[in-house]
């Protein structure tokens, strides 16, 4: 699946759309950076509620492609701004992690 | 002056501290431990602040004003200021930010609003151990902005400090980095380092110090005898 794909699910709003439209492979779902750092997979979906620019830090170092921020919290400015310099899409979601993670892995196939 | 610091320890409010640590005790057994200088910082508010002020002042041991703000990453946070009344206000500011979610005293322990006759004032209500409203870089900014300065707590734990939270150092404009007693030096990569006791209940007191040359205690003193230590 693209990131661009992820356009297509209703439940998300994209908020940060100046993104390379890498591959997503797989997903990981973790509200612990130092956790997403050293476990998540490369070109993985992060489902989190870490809405802040050191995500978009630890995104880039552990070749996250696109990022799910649940519970409609809200993105801060120098998040996106963060997210638009590497090229990471930031999408927004009122569904809790359990729900998105449920709904990219059906989509993931 | 030599002074031999503290900077990290917690009152009776602290959901988390015993309720043995109330400040004429605090600061009587800073004082047998050695120390003269010594920072209050409950978390996440400054509400024992004032009266702490009063006590040091009664006592002749100086001190600077402080909280352990919970950043929206979950890491703690060192807010330190010189000047009370600033401290009391972004005190409330942090507390204001915490999630409408009410302490349970049975199961966390209670949050006691001290004066300086230590009789208790009333209790604060918003659990206190939630996280702020503040992420890293914007706690930075408003501490700076306030003239106070900003120190990632015990960046060698693995529950709550920073590099646990991150998985890295963020490259802020901390004024010093904090280790517990025997934490690993290398972690602090570039910054200034402060070692606290983050004492909760009496016996922790003296455990951790940081020895400094200053004229005075003072939020700029500190700063510059922080950065002449670590280059020295």
């Amino acid at each position: 699946m693209k990131v661009s794909e992820l356009t297509s699910l209703e439940a998300l709003t994209c908020v940060q759309d100046t993104y390379t439209d890498a591959e997503i492979s797989t997903g990981y779902t973790s509200d612990l950076l130092s956790d997403v750092m050293g476990n998540a997979e490369e070109n993985s979906v992060l489902i989190t509620i870490q809405a802040h620019k050191n995500t978009i830090a630890v995104s880039s170092l552990a070749g996250i492609t696109a990022i799910i921020i649940c519970s409609k919290r809200p993105c801060p400015e120098d998040m996106l701004k963060a997210a638009r310099d590497e090229g990471i899409a930031v999408f927004q979601t009122a569904d809790n992690q359990f729900n998105t993670s449920a709904l990219i892995a059906q989509k993931l196939g | 002056m030599d002074y031999r610091a503290d900077f990290h320890i917690h009152s009776c409010l602290s959901p988390c501290a015993s309720l043995e640590m109330s400040l004429n005790s605090i600061v009587q057994r800073a004082r047998n431990a050695g120390l003269n200088a010594i920072a209050l910082t409950d978390h996440n508010c400054g509400f024992n602040l004032p009266a702490f002020g009063t006590i040091c002042e009664r006592h002749g041991m100086e001190c600077l004003y402080g909280m352990e703000v919970t950043s929206v990453e979950e890491a703690h946070i060192l807010c330190l200021f010189d000047q009370l009344d600033v401290a009391v206000d972004f005190g409330a500011q942090v507390y204001d930010s915490l999630p409408d979610f009410a302490n349970q005293p049975e199961k966390f322990g209670d949050q006691p609003i001290i004066d300086a006759d230590e009789e208790i004032l009333g209790f604060a209500e918003k659990f206190l151990i939630s996280a702020s409203g503040f992420d890293i870089g914007s706690l930075v900014q408003e501490v700076h902005g306030l003239g106070g300065l900003v120190i990632p707590a015990h960046i060698d734990r693995a529950m709550y400090g920073i590099i646990a939270q991150l998985g890295f150092l963020p490259d802020e404009e901390f004024d010093a980095v904090e280790l517990t007693a025997y934490g690993d030096q290398e972690l602090a990569q570039h910054f200034p380092i402060i070692r606290s006791s983050d004492s909760h209940h009496l016996g922790g007191l003296g455990q951790a110090h940081t020895d400094l040359q200053m004229d005075r205690l003072s939020v700029a003193e500190l700063r510059s005898s922080l950065w002449k230590k670590d280059a020295g």
